[in-house]
């Protein structure tokens, strides 16, 4: 037994009950770590995990395992047929999906998957080199992953991706600034580039002074958007943040809560991200509208979730790994629609008065419902004056409204950036999305912290 | 397993590497939660596999492989030394020397918490859960977890160690809805609750069943307290909070890693600089910090690190200065002073990295009415909700579950949605009260980030509640 569907396959197979599906996971990953120009923590990865889980008269239970031999399998079998017999009957588990056709998504590149150890390592001498005068800090990093699914009603569904990202923090004492870049092929990033932008930046952080706490216009670089509006995702487009009446959005679909410029989607199939085929049922991936023009339109939706739902609502294919199931549905393919903006200094002309954010750090959930979070800025803020970009700031702490921030957007660059958004915790499973600069009416600052640099 | 350590290390010094260590980690856990009467997860899991890090010409390689048979093992070692080789930088990094070690460490349990049956948990869980009913409580979730993890250290410097650590932990958490809001309450602990290095014995401790009503009473009482206020004002702080605020802004800026720039990408970096040994002032005298992997329970302790120093209870802030670092033997070299002692990897798939391992707030005296005597007008907050803190680990933010107001030193109306915020070496300094030991409690947190790839660790904290004065509750945009 070689490939992950046949792993899963054969869990299946050697499973009793009434039904079983089997999720195989394999990574094959390498990250170099840099930090002072020096690659300081590697991390290559060989790994394959099954994620198993029986039926037996209403009652399902999961075991997880990365043993593939035989007697690994069969002992994963029997764990998870003891976990089945341990709870009682779920009237809320829906049935096994039956295999559907799963869309494409060309999210493999045969180079990215078989890149050597040796020339991860040497990839990361680029971004080293274009961080300049300054020291770098961060990363790059290559992953192959393959997800398949097998299942006792005949699911059987395989999907190999690939990843790469590209991340520098060009730091100095007094001086910091940060650039990150995320594709699915390694020769559609240019690691030099990424270095250079960040040092471009942190170039103009020296000599950062504090702000006043208040309200203030906002521009937004597609690294904050991109934070901001994926936490914000992870507490408000879930379909069981909605159910259970934990959403900014529960009572609010289809009411205009936001500026009309304002277009969000989950978009897994978008060849511009990481694409995706299929969800963790093997449902296959969907093109869900969560925002249209300001309307809060949907959310994502599981098997599960849809059932709980009934009225019609079905699967939108975003299941998520049986080991994660408390999560609930997410989505984590957002795709913001562009604006108009040639760029982010038009973006500052349109604010005027106000700051510019380049990146956000440590996001605090303060009151899920309300879509209120606090962090603070990093590594590139800078205040806006007469509508071009003036001083840089010490790191700010925000406490923020996301609706607020989002009901009034004076515009949005043309140009989206693919921006990273895995911390690459467990098993890997890279996401990213795709946004532009946003500028923004109300971004509340509430303090003020570090300065730029280490 | 030990043999297969042995035969990495032996490849990776054939393959030209100066050191070279090998750690095979095999993990079973067991989660369980129920939601609103029916189970949630019923999840059981066993992983295992063999982490390989070596020292070549002073650059680091590290590779990983699930596979435990010589082809994986070989495979590991050849990659790490790969990547060592063309890893760009001067690399001149060096190990502090230490003596081989050798032995064996398990944790102390009376039960084990993976022998006890599946259905057990689940009934413990439905009890417990069942108990938080309440009409405005929407959502009732109680949950239980049990591990057990199997690390076998083998090093060129002649260390070989082997570990069993077993942990388990529970808790409860009671959504209420109502009035337009949403109000949460947890027990033990916020997050997952809490656990320790123990047998099932701790998991039964706990109480999830007792203490369930109040904290559905709680949650439910909350939809109709007013707002927490902003005011500047005496804010005293519940253990559970108190040592989070110890993790965030003790723990984590006292990493020595941290110090010397290595996390700055990505947790940032600290406001305290190595110079800063024996002379900081952190806080105010009543302020003592220890590292301790030695607690009994802590579910930071191990017999030893992952480099296989010894584990050593270490002072970090004494009398409000700071007299210590956490530290790997890289770090400690490099410093001049120290002993290593908190290198941690979350797994086999990981490198080792300076983690916290049990950091506890030492007691003061008194109890917690003690500490509320003389407060004319302060609040009083209990159990995380939230928590930021910048990159520098200065500027904070943290908010609570709950609140009441202090009024002539007894506590009065019930307030929601509290926040607080600061700067850390003036919050520190305004600490002007902690409780004794009779009031100290121990948390175990499962949630603590860090590294790239990210890594869990989990690490225990015990504090007793605790006295700030003049601080900015009431955060709003």
């Amino acid at each position: 037994v070689t490939s992950p569907l046949e792993v899963a396959g054969e869990a299946v197979a050697l499973a009793e009950g009434d039904g079983a599906e089997a999720i195989v996971s394999s990574e094959r990953s390498g990250l170099a770590r840099f930090a002072g120009s020096e690659v300081h923590q590697p991390t290559l990865i060989e790994d394959l995990v099954v994620q198993l889980r029986v039926r037996r008269g209403g009652r399902a239970g999961v075991a997880i395992g990365n043993r593939t031999d035989r007697e690994g399998l069969r002992e994963l079998v029997r764990r998870a047929e003891a976990a089945s017999a341990a709870v009682a009957p779920d009237p809320e588990l829906p049935s096994l999906a039956t295999p559907r056709p799963v869309p494409d998504a060309a999210g493999y590149d045969e180079q990215t998957a078989q890149l050597p150890a040796d020339e991860l390592a040497r990839a990361a001498a680029p971004a080293i080199a274009g961080a300049g005068v300054f020291d770098a800090y961060g990363f790059v990093t290559s992953g192959a992953t393959e997800t398949a699914i097998a299942s006792s009603v005949g699911m059987a569904v395989s999907q190999s991706r690939t990843d790469m990202t590209v991340l520098v923090l060009a730091a100095g004492d007094d001086a910091s600034g940060y650039a990150d870049a995320t594709a699915r092929a390694a020769r559609e990033l240019d690691p030099e580039a990424v270095g250079h932008e960040a040092a471009a930046k942190a170039a103009r952080t020296r000599g950062a002074g504090d702000l006043e706490p208040g309200r203030y216009a906002a521009v937004l670089e597609p690294y904050a958007v991109a934070e901001l509006v994926q936490t914000f995702a992870g507490m408000t487009f879930g379909a069981l943040e909605l159910l259970e009446e934990r959403s900014f959005l529960s009572g609010r679909l289809g009411e205009r809560l936001f500026d009309r410029k304002l277009s969000i989607a989950d978009d897994a199939l978008d060849p511009a991200g990481l694409p995706r085929a299929f969800d963790y049922e093997g449902s296959p991936k969907t093109r869900v509208a969560l925002v249209d023009e300001g309307v809060a339109r949907g959310v994502v939706w599981d098997r599960r979730t849809a059932m709980r739902a009934g009225a019609g609502h079905e699967t939108t294919g975003h299941a998520p790994p049986p080991a994660a199931s408390a999560w609930g549905p997410q989505a984590t393919a957002l795709v913001v629609a562009p604006g108009e903006a040639e760029s982010t200094e038009e973006l500052a002309e349109l604010v005027g008065d106000g700051i510019y954010v380049t990146r956000v750090h440590y996001l605090g959930i303060v009151d899920p419902r309300e879509g209120i979070l606090t962090g603070t800025t990093r590594d590139g803020t800078f205040r806006i004056r007469g509508g071009a970009i003036a001083e840089p700031h010490v790191n700010l702490r925000f406490t923020i409204s996301m609706p607020e921030l989002l009901a009034e957007i004076p515009g949005l660059t043309r140009r989206r950036k693919l921006v990273n958004q895995s911390d690459f915790y467990g098993s890997r499973d890279a996401v990213a999305a795709l946004v532009p600069a946003l500028a923004t009416a109300s971004f509340t600052i509430t303090g003020s912290g570090a300065r730029p640099g280490l | 397993v030990r043999d297969l350590c042995s035969l990495a290390v032996e490849a990776a010094l054939a393959a030209g590497a100066r050191y070279a260590d090998a750690r095979v980690v095999e993990i079973r856990e067991q989660g369980v939660a129920t939601k609103n009467g029916r189970v949630e997860t019923a999840a059981d899991s066993e992983t295992a596999g063999i982490g390989v890090r070596v020292l070549v010409d002073g650059a680091w390689g590290f590779a990983a492989d699930r596979r435990l048979g010589r082809d994986g093992v070989l495979a590991a070692a050849a990659r790490a030394c790969d990547f060592a080789r063309a890893a760009p930088g001067g690399h001149k990094r060096e190990l502090l020397p230490v003596e081989p070690a050798r032995g064996r460490y398990t944790t102390p349990s009376e039960r084990d918490p993976l022998s006890v049956p599946l259905d057990e948990k689940v009934e413990l869980c439905l009890r417990a859960e069942a108990a938080l009913r309440h009409p405005d409580v929407k959502i009732a979730v109680a949950s239980v977890r049990a591990r057990r993890e199997r690390r076998v250290l083998v090093s060129s410097d002649g260390t070989e160690v082997e570990q069993e650590l077993v942990e388990c932990g529970g808790g409860v958490d009671a959504l209420a809805v109502g009035n337009g809001i949403s109000q949460l309450r947890s027990y033990p602990s916020a997050h997952g609750g809490s656990s320790a290095q123990a047998g099932w014995e701790y998991v039964q401790s706990l109480g999830l069943e007792r203490e369930a009503p109040r904290v559905a009473e709680q949650a439910a009482a909350l939809l109709r307290a007013d707002p927490c206020p902003p005011a500047l004002t005496t804010l005293v702080l519940d253990a559970e909070q108190t040592q989070l605020q110890v993790h965030e802004s003790v723990g984590h800026p006292t990493e020595l890693d941290r110090v010397y720039g290595t996390e700055a990408a990505y947790a940032g970096t600290s406001w305290v600089g190595p110079g800063d040994l024996g002379s900081l002032r952190y806080g105010s005298e009543l302020m003592t910090v220890t590292a301790d992997p030695t607690t009994p329970g802590g579910v930071g302790s191990f017999g030893f690190d992952d480099e296989g120093v010894p584990a050593a209870r270490q002072p970090v802030i004494e009398g409000g200065v700071l007299t210590g670092f956490l530290s790997s033997r890289e770090t400690a070299a490099r410093l001049g002073a120290l002993r290593g002692g908190s290198m941690r990897a979350e797994d086999w798939s990981r490198m080792p990295l300076v983690r916290m391992t049990n950091l506890h707030l030492e007691p003061g005296t008194g109890s917690f009415a003690k500490l509320l005597d003389g407060i004319d007008e302060g609040v009083y907050m209990e159990t995380n909700r939230s928590w930021s803190i910048d990159d520098k680990r200065l500027s904070f933010q943290f908010g609570t579950q709950i609140a009441w107001e202090i009024r002539d030193g007894k506590l009065g109306r019930m307030l929601r949605d509290p926040t607080y915020a600061g700067v850390t070496p003036v919050f520190w300094g305004s600490l002007d009260g902690v409780a004794g030991p009779e009031e100290w409690r121990m948390y175990g947190l499962t949630n603590c980030g860090k590294g790239q790839p990210g890594q869990v660790a989990h690490v225990s904290h015990g504090a007793s509640p605790t006295r700030f004065r003049n601080v900015q509750i009431g955060v709003s945009p």
